[in-house]
This record gives C-alpha cells, sequence and structure tokens, in this order.
C-alpha cells in the first residue's frame, strides 16, 4: 500500500512538471481521462457515497481488484479477462454497462487502452470496504438459537386458578404486571369455540345440550376427546398446515396446468393429523419420506406422498429457461423449509448473506445442493414446458386387481365411442355427399329452367333417394328446404363428432390409472454445488458442501452417503431434539390457532427482526413437553384447549386495556374472524346440507368438459378450468374443493374475500381484514341466501311454533340461547316483513329466510369470541 | 310500515345505525385512523393518479411502434440468433426475419413512429413520450404479468395500486382507492402483505343493465326496504356484540363496512353507468362500435373513475398473444384497442385532467423480430412471433411526462437496448417519482424486512421528465 502511495505522489509531481498529454500507462492518464468516465459513468452504482451494486465499488484501486459478486473487474493488461471492458464493450446483453446506454466510443476507447497500459490507478480507499462475515458464536447467543432447557414451573399466589401448568406461566406474568385473568367464558361460549377451532365447525344443538347437562369434573375433557377423535380435526389442521406449502390443484400460475395428484397429499396430511403421527416422525417423512424404511406397502405410499410437502407450490414449470427455472424452484423449496420448520427467511440468503440473521451463502448452498441432487421437476421432450415429477404408488394385491379392473372398464369405453365415432362419422359422410347431390341438383335445376322435365330427370339419375326428393316437392315446399334439413343434420352430427373426439382424446390421455402422487427422489447425480452469484445459476461462484443452517446445529452435520441427496440428514437434523427451531416454532404456530396470537407474534419469523417471545419460558415449558411426550401434536392441542387460559372469556377490560392494550400478556381470550373456509362450512353445517366426505381427487378432471390441451406433444401443456363441478362439491367441505391459483370461481369465491392464502404464499397465519367487499358478500351473496333457505325451511317443517323455532335457530347458528331481548327482535323484524312481502314472498317464508340471512351475515357468526 | 321510504336513506341509516350518531361515514373514514384518507406526498407530485392500461399478451413493438429496416429487408430469410444457448423456443428454430407487417410512420410533430394499424394513437403522438428500451426479466405470460404488475414473479407482492393507495389513500371514499377493469389474476391487483382495504376492487365492463360491475352489489332481498330491514336487525346484533365486549375495532369495522356496501350498492351503478354521458363522448370511445365496444365501455369507465377520485385505475385488455398469423390477427386488437386508447387520451385532455393523470400503456413483454411457426409447415405471412422480454415499447402519457418524445434505441435486430434502457422497476420508480413518492422511501415491513416495489432495483427516468 504504502509502495502505491509513493508512486501516486511520484506520478502526480511528473505530470506536474512534464504538464503534456498523459500517455496510457500513467496516473495522469487516468485522472485527466479516465476518473472522469468513471465518476460520471459508474459512480452512481458503484461508489461509497452512492451505492455498490453487485458489490462492486470503482472508486478506489481496491474496489476493482477485489472486484464484486464476479470477482475482480479489472485483470491489467488483459483487456478480454477484464470484466469491466466486457461490460462497456455491450457484447453480452446481460452483462452490459452502463444499464442504460452504451458508452460512446471515445470513452469505452480510454477505458481499453487504460487497462492495456497497466490501469494505473493510484486512489486509495477511504474506508476499506470491508465484505461482512458471520460471526457463528455471536450469533448462537440469540435466543432462537439457544438449546430448549425445560424450565421450572413459576409460583403463582391465585393457586386456584391454573388447571394445567402452563397456566402458571401465563398467571405468574399476569400477577407480575398486576393484571387479573378475564372471567372464564361461559359453557356455550367454549363449547363453540372449541369446536370451530379443533374442526372448523360448529356445536350441533344435541352436542350443547348433552354438554351444559353434563356436571361431571371431566365434562370438558370428554368434549375435547370427542373433538380430536372426529374425521372433522384433521380436515381442519390439516388447512392450516395447507398453508404453509404453496399447496394448489395446479402446478403453477401459467396455462392452468392441472396438478391431478396432489390432492393425495391433502389427504396424507389429514390422515396424519387423524392418526396424530408424532410430528418428528411427520417433518422427517416429508423431507425424505421416499428415502425412509416402510413398514407395508401402504405405509411406502404414505413416505411417497408425504414428500409433496416439496413438490406443490407456484413452479413456474413453462420457463422455457430451465436453468433458471430450476434455481427458482429449489428457492422456493428452501424458502419453504426454512419459514416453516426454522422460522428463518432462508430465501433471503440466495442473492448474499442475511442481513440480519446469522445466515450465510453455506448454509443456503448447503441445502440448496440436496434439492439440486433430487431435481423435482422434468422437461417434457418437446414444447417448452416442463412437469412436476410424480412417482408410481406401490399397490396391495387387492387395489391392483382393482385398478385392473378400471382400466379394462376404461379401455371398453375407449373402444365403444370409437365405434360410435366411426358409426357417426359414416352417417355424416353420407348426409356431406347427399347435401353435395341435392346442392348439384338445384343448381341444374336453376340453369335447366328454360328445359321443363330436366330436374326430375337428373333426380332420379342421381341415385335411390328420389322418392324424397319428391315428397317435398309434393309438399310444396321452397326449393332447398331438404338440403337445408340435410345440412342441418349434418352440423349436428359434426358437433357431436367434435364432441366425441375430445372425449375419445380425455379417455385415452386418461388410459393409465397407476396411482402416482408427486414426490420427491433422489437424482442420478447426488453431489454439492457451487455458489450461485447473485443467484444467477450462469455465475458460478465457490462449491458449497451439503449441509444444514451452521448457527442453529451443535455439532458438525453428518456424512452424506455417496449418491444420495442428503435430505435424509437435513430431516435428521431437523426432526432432532436437540434443533433448537424445530420444537418451538411448530408449538407457537398450534399456539396462534388457538390463541389467536402466537407467543412469537411473528410466526413465520423467529429471526432477529421478528418479535420476541412474549412468554420465552412458557413457549420452551411447552417445546420440551411436546418433545417429551413424543412429538403428539393432539396430546398438546388437547392440553391447550383443556387450559385455564383457554378458557377465558374476551370481554374487556378497562384496567387490563390501559396496560397492556395488544393483549401480549394474555389476561383474555382473543376473537378471531372464521377463516374463509369455516364461514362456507360452518353455514353448511347449519343448514343441514353439508356432505360427509373421505377425501380423494378434487378436480372433476373425469369431466372432459374441464380439461384442454390434452394433446401428448402440445406445445401447451394439458389444462384444466373448473368449469363443470360435481354436483356434491356444493355440499362438501372446502378443504375437498379444488384450490386455482388463478382465483375462484361461483360459490368457491368465499375463499376470495375472506383472507384465504393465496396458494403462492407461504403464511402462518392469515391476516384479519376487514374491507367492504365482505359486507358486500355478506348481505348479498347467493351462498348466503341458499343456505338461510334451506334452514329457514328445515327449521319451519319442524318447528311449526315460533318460538321453539327462534330457539333452535339460535342455538344452530350462534350455539347459544336467543337471549330475551334478541328473541323480542327478531319478533319485530318477522312482523315487519309481513307488512313488507306481498303474498306469495310470505306463503315462501321469505320473513324466516330474511331473519336465518341476517343471522348468518351477523358478526356473531363470523366471529369466535 | 312506510318509515323507511319517507327519509333519505341515508338519513334513515344515519338515524337507525346508532353507532354513527349524526356523522356520515365519509367523516369517520375520513379520521386520522382511516387507512384511505388522501395523503400529501413528500415531493411535489406532478400527477395525482395513475390509469394503467395493460395490453395482456405482450403487443408486438416491431409491427407497431420499432420498425428494423435490417429485418424488413430479410423477410423471410433467417437472421443469425441472438438468443443465449440455455434458452429454448419453440417454433423458432429457422430465425426467419419478419418485417412489420404495415407501414410504421413518423407522426406528430416529433416524428414518433406508429403504425398504420394505430391511426388514432398516431393523432395524439405529441401527447405520449414513446419508450422503446423497456426491458423486463419473465419470458412467460403468468411470470411476467406478475412482474410488471408487482415488481416480481417469483413471490407474492403488492401490486402496483396497491402501494399506490398504500403510499397515498384516494380522494373519493364512497368508492375504493384502487379499481381494476376486467382485471386478469387476482395477483395483479392484490395487496399481499399490505393491509387489504389497498387490493384492488375488481370491475368487469357492464355492457348492458342486467350486469353488476362490482360482485355482490346486487340486492339479494325482494325490495330495498326488506334488506334495509335485514341490516338494521344484523347491526342490531353485531352492537350488542361489541357492547358485550367491550369494544372490538375489528368487529367495528365491519359495523362501517355494512353501511359502506349499501351505499355502494346504491351509488356505484350509476358511477359506472355510462349511459349518461352524451352522445359526442360515446362515439369518441367507439361505445356500442363493433370492434370497440366493450374496451370503449372499458376507458371510459377508467375516465369516470378515475375523475371522480379513484386513485389508481387499472384496464387489461388481453389478447395480444400472436404466436401464430401476427398478420391475420394484430389488425384486430388494434381495431379494437386504438380508438379507445386515444380517446381517453383526448378526453382527459380535454377536461384539462390529462395534466395530472399518468397514464401509461404496456403490455408484459414484446415479441420477437423474428418469426415463430409452431406447425412447421405455415408459409411466412402466417407466422407469429415468440415472446421477447429483452426489449419491447411502452408508452406514457400526462402527469409530467415529456410529450412528443422517443426514448430508447434498440440494435439493428430489434433485440438488444442500446440505450435508454427501462427497465420495469425503473418504470415503477418513475410512475412513484410522478405521484411524488420516492420509491426507496415507500415501505411496508414483513417478516423483518423492509419491501419496496421496486425492491432494491429502480432509478427514475429522469429523461423523460417534462
Amino acid at each position: 500500500m504504502k509502495v502505491r502511495i509513493l508512486t501516486a505522489i511520484t506520478s502526480i509531481a511528473a505530470v506536474t512538471a512534464q504538464a503534456a498529454e498523459p500517455t496510457a500507462g500513467d496516473d495522469a492518464f487516468f485522472e485527466t481521462k479516465v476518473q472522469p468516465v468513471l465518476v460520471k459513468r459508474c459512480y452512481e452504482c458503484h461508489s461509497h457515497d452512492k451505492k455498490i451494486k453487485g458489490g462492486l465499488a470503482l472508486d478506489s484501486r481496491s474496489g476493482w481488484e477485489q472486484g464484486g459478486d464476479n470477482g475482480p473487474a479489472l485483470h491489467p493488461g488483459d483487456l478480454e479477462k477484464s470484466l469491466l471492458i466486457k461490460a462497456v464493450r455491450y457484447a453480452d446483453a446481460d452483462f452490459a454497462m452502463p444499464p442504460k446506454a452504451k458508452l460512446p466510443a471515445e470513452e469505452i476507447a480510454i477505458l481499453e487502452q487504460w487497462v492495456k497500459h497497466g490501469a494505473a490507478d493510484p486512489r486509495v480507499a477511504a474506508s476499506g470496504a470491508k465484505k461482512r462475515g458471520i460471526d457463528l458464536q455471536e450469533g448462537r447467543k440469540f435466543w432462537a438459537f439457544q438449546p430448549v432447557v425445560n424450565p421450572t414451573v413459576p409460583q403463582v399466589k391465585n393457586t386456584d386458578w391454573p388447571a394445567d401448568p402452563l397456566d402458571s406461566f401465563v398467571l405468574a406474568r399476569l400477577e407480575q404486571a398486576s393484571l387479573r385473568p378475564a372471567a372464564d367464558a361461559d359453557r356455550f361460549v367454549w363449547l363453540r369455540r372449541v369446536s370451530l377451532d379443533l374442526t372448523g365447525l360448529p356445536p350441533k344443538p344435541e352436542e350443547i345440550h348433552e354438554f351444559v347437562k353434563d356436571n361431571t369434573p371431566d365434562a370438558f375433557a370428554k368434549v375435547a376427546d370427542r373433538l380430536l377423535g372426529s374425521r372433522a380435526f384433521g380436515e381442519r389442521w390439516a388447512r392450516h398446515w395447507q398453508d404453509l406449502t404453496g399447496y394448489a390443484d395446479m402446478m403453477g400460475t401459467s396455462n392452468s396446468v392441472f396438478a391431478e395428484h396432489a390432492w393425495r397429499y391433502r389427504d396424507y396430511l389429514i390422515d396424519a393429523f387423524n392418526r396424530d403421527k408424532p410430528f418428528d416422525e411427520f417433518v422427517r417423512e416429508q423431507i425424505a419420506g421416499d428415502l425412509m424404511p416402510a413398514k407395508s406397502v401402504e405405509d411406502r405410499a404414505e413416505k411417497i406422498t408425504a414428500t409433496g410437502f416439496l413438490m406443490v407450490g407456484d413452479v413456474e414449470i413453462v420457463n422455457p429457461d430451465k436453468g433458471k427455472m430450476e434455481a427458482d424452484h429449489i428457492d422456493s423449496q428452501i424458502s419453504k423449509l426454512g419459514t416453516v420448520f426454522m422460522g428463518m427467511t432462508l430465501g433471503c440468503v440466495r442473492c448474499h448473506d442475511h442481513k440480519f440473521d446469522p445466515i450465510g451463502l453455506e448454509d443456503y448452498y448447503g441445502i440448496a445442493g440436496m434439492f439440486r441432487s433430487s431435481p423435482s421437476t422434468h422437461k417434457i421432450p418437446f414444447g417448452v414446458w416442463s412437469r412436476l415429477n410424480a412417482t408410481d404408488l406401490p399397490e396391495t394385491p387387492e387395489q391392483l386387481a382393482a385398478r385392473h379392473l378400471q382400466e379394462a372398464e376404461r379401455a371398453e369405453k375407449i373402444v365403444a365411442l370409437k365405434a360410435d365415432q366411426a358409426r357417426l362419422l359414416a352417417e355424416k359422410n353420407a348426409l356431406s355427399a347427399e347435401f353435395a347431390r341435392l346442392e348439384k341438383l338445384e343448381k341444374t335445376a336453376t340453369a335447366g329452367t328454360s328445359a321443363p322435365g330436366a330436374p326430375a330427370a337428373i333426380a332420379n339419375a342421381g341415385g335411390g333417394e328420389a322418392p324424397k326428393e319428391s315428397k317435398s316437392g309434393v309438399a310444396g315446399q321452397p326449393p332447398g328446404s331438404d338440403k337445408e334439413a340435410v345440412a342441418k343434420k349434418r352440423d349436428e352430427l359434426a358437433e357431436r363428432l367434435k364432441k366425441l373426439a375430445a372425449e375419445i382424446q380425455h379417455a385415452e390421455f386418461f388410459r393409465s390409472m397407476v396411482p402416482k402422487a408427486f414426490a420427491m427422489r433422489d437424482g442420478e447425480k447426488a453431489q454439492d454445488m457451487p455458489v450461485y452469484i447473485r443467484g444467477n445459476p450462469y455465475a458460478l461462484g465457490p462449491m458449497i458442501p451439503r449441509g444444514a443452517v451452521r448457527v442453529a446445529s451443535w455439532t458438525s452435520f453428518p456424512q452424506i452417503p455417496e449418491a444420495q441427496s442428503g435430505r435424509m440428514q437435513l430431516a435428521d437434523w431437523l426432526a432432532d431434539k436437540r434443533n433448537p427451531l424445530t420444537a418451538r416454532v411448530a408449538v407457537n404456530r398450534i399456539w396462534q390457532k388457538l390463541f389467536g396470537e402466537g407467543l412469537v407474534r411473528s410466526v413465520d419469523y423467529f429471526g432477529a427482526r421478528g418479535e420476541l417471545p412474549s412468554h420465552p419460558e412458557l413457549l420452551d415449558h411447552l417445546a420440551s413437553r411436546f418433545m417429551q411426550e413424543g412429538w403428539s401434536q393432539k396430546r398438546l392441542i388437547r392440553s391447550l384447549v383443556l387450559s385455564r387460559a383457554y378458557r377465558m372469556g374476551t370481554v374487556n377490560d378497562a384496567v387490563a386495556l390501559q396496560k397492556d392494550p395488544d393483549n401480549r400478556l394474555l389476561w383474555r381470550m382473543n376473537r378471531q374472524r372464521l377463516d374463509a373456509e369455516i364461514i362456507r362450512d360452518a353455514m353448511l353445517a347449519v343448514s343441514g346440507e353439508l356432505k360427509t366426505d373421505s377425501g380423494g381427487p378434487a378436480l372433476v378432471i373425469e369431466n372432459f368438459e374441464n380439461t384442454g390441451s390434452l394433446v401428448l406433444k402440445g406445445v401447451n401443456p394439458p389444462s384444466y378450468a373448473h368449469k363443470v363441478p360435481r354436483p356434491s362439491q356444493e355440499f362438501e367441505r372446502t378443504v375437498y374443493l379444488p384450490v386455482m391459483r388463478g382465483g375462484f370461481a361461483g360459490p368457491d369465491r368465499v375463499r376470495s374475500f375472506f383472507d384465504f392464502v393465496n396458494p403462492a404464499q407461504i403464511a402462518g397465519q392469515r391476516p384479519q381484514t376487514v374491507v367492504p367487499t365482505q359486507a358486500l358478500f355478506l348481505l348479498n351473496n347467493d351462498m348466503l341466501r341458499k343456505r338461510a333457505g334451506v334452514l329457514a325451511k328445515a327449521l319451519g317443517e319442524k318447528y311449526p311454533d315460533r318460538e321453539a323455532r327462534m330457539n333452535e335457530l339460535w342455538l344452530r347458528v350462534l350455539g347459544r340461547p336467543v337471549s330475551a331481548e334478541e328473541r323480542r327482535d327478531a319478533g319485530e323484524f318477522l312482523e315487519q316483513m309481513q307488512s313488507l312481502l306481498n303474498e306469495r314472498q310470505a306463503a315462501d317464508g321469505v320473513a324466516w329466510i330474511e331473519l336465518c340471512h341476517g343471522l348468518l351475515a351477523s358478526n356473531q357468526f363470523i366471529y369466535r369470541i | 310500515m312506510k318509515t323507511p321510504h319517507l327519509l333519505d336513506r341515508r338519513q334513515w341509516l344515519q338515524r337507525t345505525a346508532c353507532g354513527f350518531g349524526a356523522l356520515a361515514l365519509s367523516d369517520i373514514l375520513q379520521a386520522a385512523t382511516n387507512p384511505l384518507a388522501a395523503r400529501i406526498p413528500g415531493m411535489t407530485p406532478k400527477a395525482k393518479r395513475v390509469i394503467f392500461l395493460f395490453m395482456g399478451g405482450g403487443p408486438s413493438q416491431m409491427d407497431l411502434f420499432d420498425p428494423k429496416p435490417y429485418i424488413s429487408a430479410r423477410h423471410g430469410q433467417s437472421v443469425d440468433s441472438p438468443l443465449k444457448p440455455e434458452v429454448t423456443q419453440v417454433g423458432t428454430e429457422k430465425y426467419l426475419a419478419l418485417g412489420e407487417m404495415a407501414p410504421v410512420r413518423p407522426r406528430g410533430q416529433s416524428g414518433m413512429m406508429i403504425s398504420d394499424l394505430m391511426p388514432h394513437l398516431a393523432s395524439v403522438a405529441d401527447d405520449i413520450c414513446l419508450l422503446r428500451g423497456m426491458s423486463a426479466d419473465n419470458p412467460q405470460h403468468a411470470g411476467a404479468t406478475l412482474q410488471f404488475h408487482t415488481g416480481t414473479f417469483a413471490e407474492v407482492r403488492p401490486s402496483m395500486g396497491a402501494w399506490v393507495s398504500y403510499g397515498l389513500g384516494t380522494e373519493n371514499q364512497d368508492l375504493p382507492s384502487f379499481v381494476s377493469i376486467q382485471p386478469g389474476g387476482v395477483r395483479e391487483y392484490g395487496s399481499a402483505f399490505l393491509p387489504a382495504i389497498h387490493q384492488g376492487t375488481a370491475l368487469s365492463v357492464p355492457l348492458n343493465d342486467k350486469t353488476s360491475p362490482i360482485e355482490n352489489l346486487r340486492n339479494a332481498s325482494a325490495s330495498e326496504d326488506i334488506q334495509l330491514r335485514r341490516i338494521k336487525l344484523i347491526q342490531k346484533m353485531n352492537r350488542r356484540l361489541v357492547r358485550n365486549v367491550n369494544g372490538d375495532p375489528a368487529m367495528e369495522g365491519m359495523i362501517q363496512n355494512l353501511e359502506l356496501a349499501f351505499r355502494m350498492q346504491t351509488t356505484t351503478p350509476g358511477i359506472v353507468d355510462i349511459s349518461k354521458e352524451s352522445e359526442a363522448t360515446r362515439q369518441l370511445y367507439g361505445v356500442d362500435g363493433k370492434d370497440t365496444d366493450k374496451n370503449g365501455r372499458a376507458c371510459l369507465l377508467a375516465r369516470k373513475l378515475s375523475e371522480a377520485g379513484v386513485r389508481f385505475v387499472q384496464v387489461t385488455m388481453g389478447g395480444w398473444d400472436h404466436h401464430g398469423d401476427i398478420r391475420g390477427n394484430l389488425p384486430k386488437l388494434c381495431a379494437q384497442t386504438d380508438q379507445p386508447v386515444a380517446a381517453l387520451l383526448k378526453d382527459l385532455k380535454s377536461r384539462g385532467l390529462l395534466e395530472d393523470t399518468l397514464v401509461v400503456w404496456s403490455g408484459e413483454f414484446g415479441r420477437t423480430p423474428w418469426s415463430q411457426d409452431l406447425s412447421g409447415t405455415a408459409p411466412i405471412d402466417k407466422h407469429g412471433r415468440e415472446h421477447q422480454p429483452e426489449s419491447f415499447c411502452s408508452w406514457l402519457a400526462g402527469g409530467g411526462i415529456k410529450g412528443g418524445m422517443t426514448f430508447g434505441e434498440t440494435d439493428d435486430m430489434g433485440y438488444r437496448v442500446v440505450s435508454g434502457r427501462v427497465h420495469i422497476h425503473d418504470l415503477h420508480a418513475t410512475m412513484l417519482h410522478q405521484l411524488g413518492v420516492d420509491h426507496t422511501k415507500l415501505t411496508h415491513r414483513h417478516l423483518g424486512r423492509d419491501f419496496r416495489l421496486t425492491d432494491v432495483y429502480g432509478e427514475v427516468v429522469r429523461e423523460i421528465i417534462a
């Protein structure tokens, strides 16, 4: 450095002395010619005073020596190797600088001369641009990376209150702040709350009666066990998990390409929750189920399906640049993995070390190497698009036999359809011939009007259909009407043939019924990968050994066996009790679903810019307990809903509101707006129309009218539009309806209004917005109207007595008895209706429909308190 | 039972909705907490509102604005591919030069190049600023469309209208701040992590009186009186619940929204009703015209909403994806859009609105100068063009942007930008700048990070600012 400064001084002296035209190799040339170009053209984005884009600073010699993301910017004396020269020459559109326009030729020449003659540059960096490193030791001091330690349960003054050790943690904090927990909610409120939270369905009137009469000490536990044991539990909690996966029944956003096997992953989730699959196992299967030993054929199929976690999501399969497509897809897998299991924003690290958290490129590309070693898409041999990889699922002998039977039926159907096609085609051809004949006849007739008798002769010559001809003549119809009738019939046939062709194409496309799942599998080459500089797959940095996130690791990452991707080791690392993040993040998610807010409110982000836990000891208490109790989600959920904290009412307290307006200390239960699915499902439940279901395909792909581009070698991928739903879909739980990436149609649109998570998003917590379009929906949507109509009718038939009918209505819709005030209001309302309705409307029971609609649209229904 | 309709509906609601007392709803919404309250931007704005005309599918810039003699001279002959090896295109393997289909001539005082296919736009050339060095990053519709609307295609991010609403609020509290007319996918007008109040309200173009422009706008009850009684009952129950829990802002919000929804139900049809417009105006836009009816209505609606104070109006006019027979198909799209779009500019100008309304016209990308033939057997005149995000044309008008200016240049091939490159991020930065907002300062924290419409990119294109 010293030497360089010296040269700088001497050369300046030299310039002053000579004051002549500087030559390209000296500092004067730099100062008079080169530096002005750099200042004018480059400093805007590459200097310490402005920006340092791409990590490159050009305001000092060390800046270009060290270079940016692509390495040193100049190689003095070597024009071809110097990236800066390459950039200003604009030879490569993706590596052209300055970005807005090419430099004038003379300026490029100056830069070339400068570099060619050794790139003299006397400038010294004012303050050394230090590259940021990651201090793992320092990073591990952050609470989220500390090991989980089971804290002792704190002492509380009000020892009567806690019903579970977890309550003591809540109460201790409240007592510290001189706050009192809210009074218990009444039994009606608790029952509706726990029913909606665990199953997404409101309690039935008989369940309400039973519970409020039950004075045994385990009345609450009995309810919790009943709900946890119902199929509806899995249907509700699987959907929470789907929010974390980008689940949709479409592969990506482009071209509406159907993901016809995605439902298997959804059914896997429902089943996993209902069978209370231990969470560590649940994690392992979703990352590396395909690599795990299986106990049976069914178990093997299940484990393969579980890896759908890494497959579903917004995959841009039609991107023609496959390198970029793969890199983007890997990025979405890493982001998902980081957010869902670790509460870390790993996606940020694709291009640079994390700005706030101790996670670096080595961590990102360590995991990326595993996913790159197990590719999840393949390009089809024609066109530009790719498909998600699907794995054939093993079948039991019974399943296999059943499938062969179905396939045989389908093959027969194709034969029958083709026979139909041939028959209709022959008919159509005959009609076409007949049409041509008639047309010819007509022409001749017009031409030969001067020669009477001629038409008949020609008609007879035309073949054996003369009687028909003469018949029309007898009827005295204008000439050509027969021709039109023939044309009409021919066109009808053509239309039928078109449909038939689509049907045959559809049947052939789906000829094989081998069960498949979108699933991960290790690729042919298992290997480490290089850093993609700034995320660009064509700019390669150093190779990174595969591994996990170092700051959350307790030991070095295990050796990955030869020819394996490393996903199994990653899965084990995540599911290890020593991992400081997995259990904490998981219990916090469950807590949030039941209490409205997480103990760490930023449920998807536990990093430095996230929120600190409101009750750190409680979080660790729950995390420890969760792991000790075999990672059982049901046991954890059971404990939470039977706690005293969960039993609190939601009434505001003036003092507490002052001290803790956000209810961080949990002095009352949080109120929650029902999720979109629950609004729809609960309406179906109260109207009595809800269908029980056992899963299966969401897309109505068996209807050929819903599919398009089923050409195996088409330029466009096969597509799906949900034009013709199955009739039963109007009454199925929302979790079974197709999730479309481009938005929903018809009655499925409730999701568009009430904060359904966009399937391109990974979101552990949905926003609860309040916007006018929701109010319009509640006021006027056809879905509410239909449910209200069915509900009113059912009640009217069963309860002719007005008072009894009101009782039942309130119990069904709001889960509680009607109050005296409400009874009076409703009575008045019904009377007003009588005066406003005409006779027919009155006879149709519109008054009660309006009342039912009113209740369904009220906050009392769409909130759970 | 005659009471309700003896009173003006609004008065009636004010009297019966005791949560409101005598205050008008808009007064309540004007309170400091209102996320839609009009806000004064940090810099002096040149534009108060934006109309974004989105040409979905990718119009062919070569045929419309940027003819290339190099290509025209070689029409039907092979040219060298400038593509990188990793990029796959289908049906373009021969790289046959495809000349512009109709003359593209100098227009207006500046001599801006515009095709004969757009005679109406040509007549207002001096009001627009043509950007010929546009560039984007994604070669597929879904991704490129998302990038144009949200700045990115990998993640779910707020759309530009949502950002503008978030930054500036809106001027008319009875209308949404951001309206998307005949929109595409939901993410093109979504609010992502911004408060949902900023998401665009989708509006279909009512081609007759029977279609409702906004979903659920039609009263579900047999009469307004009946509906009002029902609303009253709902509100009574809602207020009782709020009282029982000693207050809840979200629940109170829903109570307010029911009132607003009811008013939208009554006022919106009037605002979107174009039958009251003069015959001259309707003709200007081509309403009832054979090709122009739909887009004419959409553009006229955009003007009405913009005039009424909607901060950001987006109109999507799709159909520009001409992979085949571009010579047959492009003229049709021009016929459907040229008159309505030019009419919008003329109408805004005559009303003095163009000065502070920024109009943006663009597709998500452009099209290749070489031809595409998916059949492999069609004659050159039946070929189309493949997607091209590397360079394309957009134009801006009004809102403090120079009129009659052509900015940016592509190489002889019409593939690479050689000067005046404007990336989508730069366009977003410039749009916000004209609205008085520094694009680096309009941020929202999400998952620990401050997000921007322009992410970490974007430079204001100062050369085109008047």
